[in-house]
């Protein structure tokens, strides 16, 4: 028996690429919709080659070898020489559900910085505002600025201007002249200039402004404060602009969801950018046999990258070839992957618009002084001993959002750099959900 | 298209369409603070908006610690800042 993890671009092409060989799988899936966070849309198709997702959703959703549980939040997983067990909760009760080959297709999140104020409510994630928007119909706020480094930024403002929002700006960090570097990613992606074409073309009609090597350093609730950003993200003038909004999306690129590879034991590898992935091979395995991992938790590349790695684990599951051509397209968008990460880097400039007061662990309340305090004053030498004593990173997200700055912070104060161990170490919890102990007992009582 | 939705949200009644988030419906209708912080009584609402960053827990019909960006509106239910 085949199971997916993860019903976005990944998991849906993995499901179809052996849905299309004629054999049964089951994908299961935490939203109650097919699509992951990317194809989020609710009935209208917009945006750029939106479309696209028709073609998955009907292959899989619909089709008899395809067994599709939605809804369904795995909290865990094991595995033994013969099987692996996948538990998940679904309407708040626990079921298992057991497989002998599994794909994982976790997803990201978006990545983000502390600034002043990013606590306030109106600062959000452009995951976020684009989740509203998509799924549920709402503007994340009628005037909102958009700030941090990516592509991701594009799509989120022209959906919120389309949506009937006015979109203030767009405050990208890098200078565009980075994607100079990448001549070749270039050339191998030409569809990629078509797709920033359109997006250019929608920020003409909607007049949103655009300004590069800026950044949003301060919030205060109705409005924010930009700061001039040098290339390694230190501030080169500090509130040179002030704006009128009631929402700031900021974003930072990615975080990959590694939580249930670890789990199971698939190893870990820090990516250049120092985001903690897996290594897989060249069929997407990992390095536990009978698991396979495709899509952004093998190193952030959007979804062009994901289908063709869902669809080549697909096909490895079942013992197809891989077609030289998919191997290419893989290759090509790898490339790809590769030039994001030099156009659009996090460079460690941004600890410089940190102030004591600064808050870093956003579950806890947790400062940036009280974080410096507890390396000063307390000796902590890394971002585990500091989590102890100011219990940074402890709360109910489990430090999902402000581990890795919470470490870097301290890195940074020390001037160290975060050890590869470490990183792989605040990037790994025990449970990827939470469940009280009461709903796991019902469960096992029950079987 | 969507039919409405009713339920109340610290006693004040309110309405979305069906399907909606709890924390999309109540953004909508101009609630920004779904609960204040434990220490410092900050005001919190969505954040992450995909269930990763547990800002925006509710308490449900009674059972706390749900996050109102993933659950939809269900008639008659009744939410409550946690803290």
């Amino acid at each position: 028996m085949i199971a997916i993890i993860g019903a976005g671009p990944a998991g849906l092409a993995a499901a179809r690429a052996i849905a299309l060989a004629g054999i049964s799988v089951t994908v299961i899936d935490a939203a109650q919709k097919p699509g992951g966070q990317y194809w989020r849309h609710r009935s209208t198709v917009d945006g750029y080659k939106a479309t696209r997702s028709e073609k998955y959703f009907s292959t899989v959703m619909g089709n008899p070898l395809v067994t599709y549980i939605n809804g369904a939040q795995v909290w865990s997983a094991t595995r033994s020489e013969k099987s692996i067990h996948i538990n998940y909760l679904q309407s708040g009760v626990e079921k298992i559900l057991a497989c002998t080959d599994l794909i994982l297709t976790t997803g990201a999140y978006d990545r983000s910085l502390p600034f002043t104020g990013w606590d306030k409510p109106g600062s959000m994630t452009p995951g976020a505002a684009q989740a509203l928007l998509k799924g549920h119909g709402v503007i994340a706020g009628k005037s909102i600025v958009i700030s941090g480094t990516g592509p991701f930024l594009l799509p989120v403002a022209v959906g919120l201007a389309a949506g009937g929002a006015k979109v203030e700006g767009v405050f990208e960090a890098n200078s565009p002249l980075r994607w100079l570097r990448s001549p070749l990613a270039l050339l191998l992606n030409p569809e990629k200039a078509l797709e920033l074409l359109y997006y250019l073309k929608q920020f003409r009609r909607y007049s949103i402004p655009v300004r590069f090597g800026k950044a949003v350093t301060e919030f205060t609730g109705h409005s924010v404060r930009i700061s001039d950003v040098n290339s390694d993200l230190t501030i080169k003038k500090a509130n040179v602009q002030e704006i009128e909004c009631n929402g700031i999306a900021a974003g930072w690129g990615f975080v990959p969801d590694i939580t249930l590879g670890g789990i199971l034991g698939c190893n870990q590898v820090v990516d250049k950018d120092g985001t903690v992935i897996f290594s897989t091979d060249h069929q997407q395995r990992s390095s536990v046999s009978n698991i396979w991992i495709a899509g952004e938790a093998t190193g952030i590349g959007g979804s062009d990258l994901a289908l063709a790695e869902g669809h080549i684990a697909g096909l490895s599951v079942i013992g197809k070839r891989i077609p030289i051509s998919l191997l290419f397209s893989r290759f090509r968008k790898e490339l790809f992957a590769r030039a994001l990460q030099v156009s659009y880097p996090v460079n460690p400039g941004w600890k410089k618009w940190l102030n004591r007061e600064t808050l870093i662990c956003r579950c806890e309340e947790v400062t940036c002084g009280q974080i410096l305090d507890s390396v000063e004053e307390l000796k902590a030498e890394d971002a585990r001993t500091s989590k102890l004593f100011t219990r940074a990173g402890m709360g109910l997200c489990q430090g999902r959002i402000c581990s890795r700055n919470v470490a870097e912070v301290i890195g940074a104060s020390k001037e160290v750099s975060v050890t590869d161990s470490e990183r792989i170490a605040y990037s790994n919890r025990p449970i990827a959900a939470p469940i009280s102990l009461g709903t796991l007992g019902d469960g096992i009582s029950s079987k | 298209m969507n039919s409405k939705v009713n339920f109340t949200f610290n006693g004040t009644r309110y309405s979305g369409e069906e399907g909606q988030s709890i924390a999309a419906a109540l953004l909508n209708s101009g609630v920004t603070s779904l609960r204040s912080t434990r220490f410092n009584a900050e005001p919190r609402t969505i954040f992450c908006g995909i269930g990763i960053c547990f800002d925006c827990v509710v308490k449900i019909d009674g059972v706390a610690n749900q996050r109102a960006c993933l659950i939809a509106i269900t008639e008659g239910s009744q939410i409550e800042s946690s803290q």
